[in-house]
């Protein structure tokens, strides 16, 4: 019964993973992020279920917390990008290559 | 007495080293404003070689007062340099070698500094020039009264040093200071063996004492290979000082200096350096005859080799300097069979009628504004009759004419090799007797007999003034005298030279019957006469410049070994340091650290290759180097 | 402040130095506090060389404890080994801010943080201090270069940087390992020279170790073939930069081995000595070669100094008293006669405006008084007797014939190699006809005669009485020849004890 929820839990992140790896758009990058967080907070809630404990509760709680701040910050960030380049696009973005 | 002679023997070298330094200091400090008068200058640099002859004379009359076995004070003025065993003062020694050395350097020194007032006296940086004159005597004082090598080894380089900064003298003209370069060089290269030959005679017995005594004392310990490596290696150091083969090439270039310098290099100082030096060190030549029998037939041949140049050179400064270096022969000829006393008898006779003639030289040269070449001359005789007599006195003595000093003191020498036994150094000694004269006498008449060269020069020709001509009379009484202080006992003399210096030098007294020793002088004379002779014949009624084609030629151009010794060596060090400065240190000794220096950009390089940019791709490496940690840590769980 | 008189010798010119890069001071201002502070320094630089016994040990000693759980203190002290190498820092700083006036404050503040630091590293009397100060001395010559230099100082920079930083690093590793050993054998910990002696070590690591303190300080010195950091740094190197680290800092290689190596590391020591007197003297002969392919003075200089550093470490490792001796003596006299030519050579590319030996001549007619000044320097450093230079170098070339013929005879040839280069330059430089350049050369104010003043001095009276230095120097010399001497008996001994135990 609960490793369907865990299954589930997986099955979030790895597209949250590929969503990050494979998508060019920022937004989407950010969104497949977002994906990522509440697939752990699934994790995190099962396994208070499973333990009988509030711990996985108030770490999901905090999760929330900071996924909230976070899209603040990176809302932000995508548009000083868009001013900045006028596009969305990751690849151009790229003043790391060595 | 005694005391006073301490006092004296300290104060003797002192006294010309004062006078540099003073004038130094006079001429550096108002060589930017208003500048002393000449006279001044001229009168302080006489006044210490002058003093100096004084004190050289009552060092020698107090020295001759002591008993024969005594006659040896030494005064040490401090301790100059002490560690382990090595112990050198700074100590000055008086015995009979050396008081007769300093009595003529000193002597010949003040007339030489005398006569240059006249010669320089157009020159802009007089000063200088006795500045540099007196540090080369007081050089020259220290070499002859230190007290062991490594003092004389002060004046050793002392000497070298002078004489690179007086040939150089006119230094705006490169081939005058290439010249001086080369003499430094030279003496370089000698001094390399002497310091090498005191090092291994320290090692061998210095430590109970590095000064003359106490190696005397102990010369008897010295190992025979290790008595034969030091003489050759201090010969080095003389063939160096003393122009003989191989390192002769210098002392023929000397003569870009002034004319005085010449004299005092060749006649009083230097040169001689490396004959009193085996005289010095008899005690442990005398153990080694093989090593004197090397130092015999080097100087012979460089006797000969020189007197071949001389004959074929047209400037009068070369004619003289190969005959010094060809005279310079002789005297190691002497030292070599162990007649050092005659070796060191020619030293002293060579210096008076050397300096006659080189000053005489520069007499000519004086009047005839600075020509140097015998064929533009000619006919002198008559506008310089001073000049042309003295020289003629020098060139007497100098070719052995009896009774000239020259003629007794190579006599001795030539005498010594034969009784000695080595017939062959008397064979060639005899035939360089002959062609000394045929040289000396070409130039004498080419200079001084037939019609002027070049009128012009020859009508503007005057006697110097009397500064310049008194040292030369004085010196050609020295050159017609000299001789009779030592005068065989054929001619009813006591050899006085000879047995003054017999405490200091381990003569070997070569006996022979009397009828050999006329034998001996007779072939002298003949070789004298034959040598004037042709001289005669060739020159005396006037000559024109030769041309020199086959063997004149080669000889003319010094059989080419200036050339060879630049391509042997000179060349080869230039080409060294090139390699080594282009291709070897960048390339080889540089490699590794170049070869470091890539391996970091080459791993640089491989890595910039992994950083694309982009930042799916870095999440891709997080990605998978997540896995991998997981993958890790659920291994060791299970 | 005298009980501390050697800390003040180091901190006050380091504080002072602190104080100008902090403060506002105009240029003017910062050199005439530099000299004020480098005078100061000599002062107690006199001070503490006329309250010198020089019986053998240190004396002057500081000590404090540091962070006492790794036995690290702050112990300074002076021998007869540190005392001259002191000496001479501390009398040669003040002529260098008397002759040169054009720079930045930063030049005055790096030079005095530079003087501190060198102090600071030949008084050490604890590996871990000395080490600090051994890394703190480069820092004032890698801005020195990096800022005040010539066209190519940016290689140049790097390059002596990460030549000495690999050099210590590898030294800082041998340390620790010293200091374990002794925590080891001994259960305390202690990076104190003296302690360090009593260490036993053997067996490869003590061989790398001993490799890792060699390495840095023949870096340091420069022992060939590690010297070609040199010609660059001291050709781009601003004057000053140049003086510093061939008149001392160089030498504070040579003062290393000899502190260090000699005690800690007796047996690999002596079982490499040969191999190192080779390097000594194979670097005096290339480096001599070298110098006469130079077509620029300062380089050529360069290599001069090369080339003597050469014959100083050969004097190290002759395993005499006469060339232990003769190589510290040389030190200072090194220390005057290359210093004065680099300062010479310093005032003749500022005045010229070019370092190209082709670009010049006849400087000896316009400028007799720099001539002859530059002429005794060069006497010195060719080692004419009657000057400075001569006693250490024939002490030395004494004490290699005994040590190893072939190698005596081969640095006997420095007689001859250095006076090629030296007399060719001079010639090309001094002699001949002056040119349109050297017709404005102004000979040398006299300011700038009063700061040659002291160099001149003590080149000619080390050379004519010598003995009041040598004096002070040879005990603590004779310590360390007793040192080598016991470990070469010990050697011997233990390859006696094999040889019987292979015959049973």
């Amino acid at each position: 019964m609960i490793i369907n929820y865990l299954t589930l839990s997986i099955i979030l992140f790895c597209l949250g993973i590929l969503g990050v790896i494979s998508r060019r758009n920022v937004f989407t990058v950010f969104m497949s992020i977002e994906l990522m967080l509440n697939a752990a907070n699934l994790a995190f809630i099962t396994f208070a279920r499973l333990h009988v404990s509030m711990d996985g509760h108030v770490l999901a709680m905090l999760v929330i917390a900071v996924a909230a701040a976070e899209a603040a910050l990176a809302l932000a960030v995508v548009i000083l990008l868009h001013k900045h380049k006028g596009v969305l696009d990751t690849n151009i973005f790229s003043l790391l290559k060595g | 007495m005694e005391q006073t002679a301490h006092f004296y023997l300290g104060l003797i070298p002192l006294m010309p080293l004062i006078g540099a330094v003073l004038i130094g200091l006079m001429h550096v400090t108002t060589c930017r404003g208003h500048r002393f008068p000449d006279k001044l200058y001229a009168v302080l640099a006489c006044i210490g070689p002058v003093l100096a002859c004084i004190m050289a004379f009552q060092v020698f009359t107090i020295l001759k007062t002591l008993p024969v076995e005594h006659r040896i004070l030494v005064h040490k003025v401090f301790t100059w340099f002490s560690v382990g065993e090595l112990n050198i003062s700074m100590g000055f020694m008086a015995d009979p070698l050396s008081s007769l050395m300093i009595l003529f350097v000193t002597f010949i020194g003040s007339l030489i500094h005398i006569y240059s007032i006249g010669y320089m006296a157009d020159d802009k940086t007089y000063a200088k020039f006795f500045g540099y004159m007196n540090l080369f005597l007081g050089s020259m004082l220290i070499l002859v009264l230190g007290d062991g090598p490594v003092v004389m080894f002060v004046g050793w380089e002392g000497v070298g040093l002078c004489s690179y900064l007086l040939i150089s003298y006119y230094n705006e003209d490169s081939s005058n200071v290439l010249a001086g370069n080369k003499a430094f060089i030279v003496n370089r290269i000698g001094d390399l063996g002497f310091v090498l030959g005191m090092a291994f005679l320290f090692w061998a017995i210095g430590a109970q004492g590095f000064d003359y005594i106490s190696l005397k004392a102990n010369a008897h310990l010295l190992p025979q290979a290790t008595a034969m490596l030091v003489c050759l290696l201090l010969f080095v150091g003389a063939t160096g000082k003393s122009a003989q083969i191989p390192l002769y090439v210098w002392l023929p270039d000397a003569m870009a200096g002034p004319t005085p310098v010449s004299a005092l290099i060749h006649a009083a100082t230097m040169v001689t350096a490396g004959v009193y030096m085996v005289a010095r060190f008899s005690f442990l030549y005398v153990t080694v005859p093989d090593a004197g029998e090397i130092v015999a037939w080097i100087g012979i041949l460089t006797a000969l080799v020189s007197a071949i140049y001389g004959m074929f050179q047209d400037d009068i400064k070369k004619v003289l300097a190969y005959s010094t270096v060809s005279q310079l022969g002789y005297m190691f000829a002497g030292v070599g069979v162990a007649a050092y006393s005659a070796g060191i008898f020619h030293v002293f006779t060579h210096a008076f009628f050397k300096a006659l003639l080189f000053l005489g030289a520069g007499s000519v040269i004086y009047a005839m504004h600075h020509e140097q070449n015998i064929w533009k001359m000619g006919g002198l005789k008559k506008k310089l009759p001073v000049t042309y007599l003295t020289m003629l006195v020098g060139a007497l003595a100098l070719s052995g004419c009896p009774p000239f000093s020259g003629f007794f003191s190579k006599d001795e020498i030539l005498f010594s090799a034969f009784a000695s036994g080595h017939k062959a150094i008397w064979a060639i000694g005899v035939l360089v007797a002959g062609m000394t004269a045929y040289y000396t006498f070409r130039m004498i008449f080419v200079v001084f007999h037939g019609e002027p060269h070049s009128k012009s020069s020859y009508d503007h020709a005057h006697e110097p003034p009397p500064v310049m001509t008194v040292p030369l009379v004085l010196l050609a009484i020295g050159a017609l005298l000299a001789g009779f202080f030592n005068l065989p006992e054929l001619f009813g003399g006591h050899q006085m030279v000879s047995s003054w210096l017999e405490p200091s030098v381990l003569d070997h007294h070569a006996h022979a019957e009397a009828s050999t020793e006329w034998m001996v002088m007779g072939s002298s004379v003949l070789a004298f006469v034959i040598g004037f002779s042709i001289a005669y014949v060739k020159f005396a009624k006037g000559a024109q410049l030769p041309v020199f084609t086959g063997f004149a030629k080669f000889a003319y151009n010094k059989f080419y070994i200036d050339e060879l010794y630049d391509m042997l060596f000179v060349q080869p060090y230039k080409s060294i340091g090139a390699i080594i400065w282009k291709d070897f240190d960048p390339n080889v000794t540089d490699g590794p650290r170049k070869a470091i220096s890539w391996l970091y950009g080459a791993i640089g390089d491989a890595f910039r290759l992994v950083q694309t940019g982009y930042v799916r791709v870095y999440a891709i490496y997080m990605v998978i180097g997540l896995s991998l940690i997981s993958l890790l840590i659920s291994q060791t769980l299970n | 402040m005298f009980e501390h008189i050697i800390s003040s010798m180091i901190f006050l010119p380091i504080i002072a130095g602190l104080i100008l890069l902090l403060t506002p001071v105009t240029k003017n201002g910062a050199r005439a506090m530099a000299l004020v502070v480098s005078v100061a320094v000599l002062i107690l630089g006199l001070k503490l060389y006329t309250g010198f016994i020089g019986a053998g040990g240190m004396e002057f000693v500081e000590n404090y404890v540091w962070f006492p759980s790794l036995g690290i203190n702050y112990t300074l002290g002076v021998d007869g080994i540190s005392l001259f190498i002191l000496m001479a820092g501390t009398v040669l700083f003040p002529s260098i801010f008397l002759i040169f006036t054009t720079k930045s404050k930063g030049y005055y503040a790096n030079l005095l943080i530079a003087q501190g630091a060198m102090a600071g590293a030949v008084c050490a009397g604890d590996l871990m201090l000395f080490y600090i100060f051994w890394e703190v001395m480069l820092l004032p010559i890698f801005f020195m270069i990096g800022l005040f230099g010539g066209e190519g100082k940016i290689a140049a920079t790097l390059k002596i940087t990460l030549y000495t930083i690999a050099g210590s690093l590898l030294m800082l590793a041998a340390i620790f390992y010293l200091g374990v050993a002794f925590h080891n054998q001994f259960g305390i910990w202690s990076f104190n020279i003296v302690n360090m002696a009593a260490l036993k070590l053997h067996g490869t690591v003590a061989v790398l170790a001993f490799v890792g303190f060699m390495l840095a300080f023949a870096i340091k010195i420069p022992l060939f073939p590690f010297h070609t950091w040199l010609p660059d740094a001291y050709t781009e190197g601003p004057a000053a930069a140049t003086f510093v680290l061939s008149a001392i800092m160089a030498k504070i290689g040579v003062y290393a081995v000899i502190r260090f190596v000699i005690p800690i590391f007796g047996a690999e020591f002596t079982r490499y000595a040969l191999i190192m007197a080779y390097l000594g003297v194979i670097g005096m002969m290339y480096c001599g070669f070298a110098a006469i392919a130079q077509k620029d003075f300062k380089r050529m200089l360069a290599f001069s100094s090369a080339s003597h550093m050469g014959i100083i470490a050969l004097g190290l490792f002759c395993m005499n008293i006469q060339a232990l001796t003769g190589s510290l003596f040389q030190i200072v006299a090194h220390a005057t006669s290359t210093g004065a030519l680099f300062l010479f050579a310093g005032i003749l590319e500022e005045r010229m405006q070019t370092r190209k030996i082709a670009d010049l001549g006849g400087i000896a007619g316009r400028a007799p008084v720099f001539a002859m000044f530059f002429a005794i320097a060069m006497l010195a450093s060719v080692g004419l007797p009657g000057t400075s230079g001569f006693i250490g170098e024939f002490l030395i070339i004494l004490g290699a014939i005994k040590y190893n013929v072939a190698i005596g005879v081969l640095a006997g040839t420095s007689l001859i190699i250095g006076v090629c280069y030296m007399l060719w330059m001079f010639q090309r430089v001094f002699f001949e006809k002056s040119n349109e350049r050297t017709e404005k050369f102004r000979d040398l104010s006299a300011a700038e005669v009063l700061a040659f003043l002291p160099i001149l001095v003590l080149i000619i009276v080390m050379g004519i009485y010598p003995q009041p230095f040598i004096k002070k120097i040879e005990p603590a010399a004779r310590i360390q020849i007793n040192t080598i001497l016991h470990n070469m008996q010990v050697a011997d001994a233990n390859a006696l004890l094999q040889g019987t135990n292979l015959e049973k």
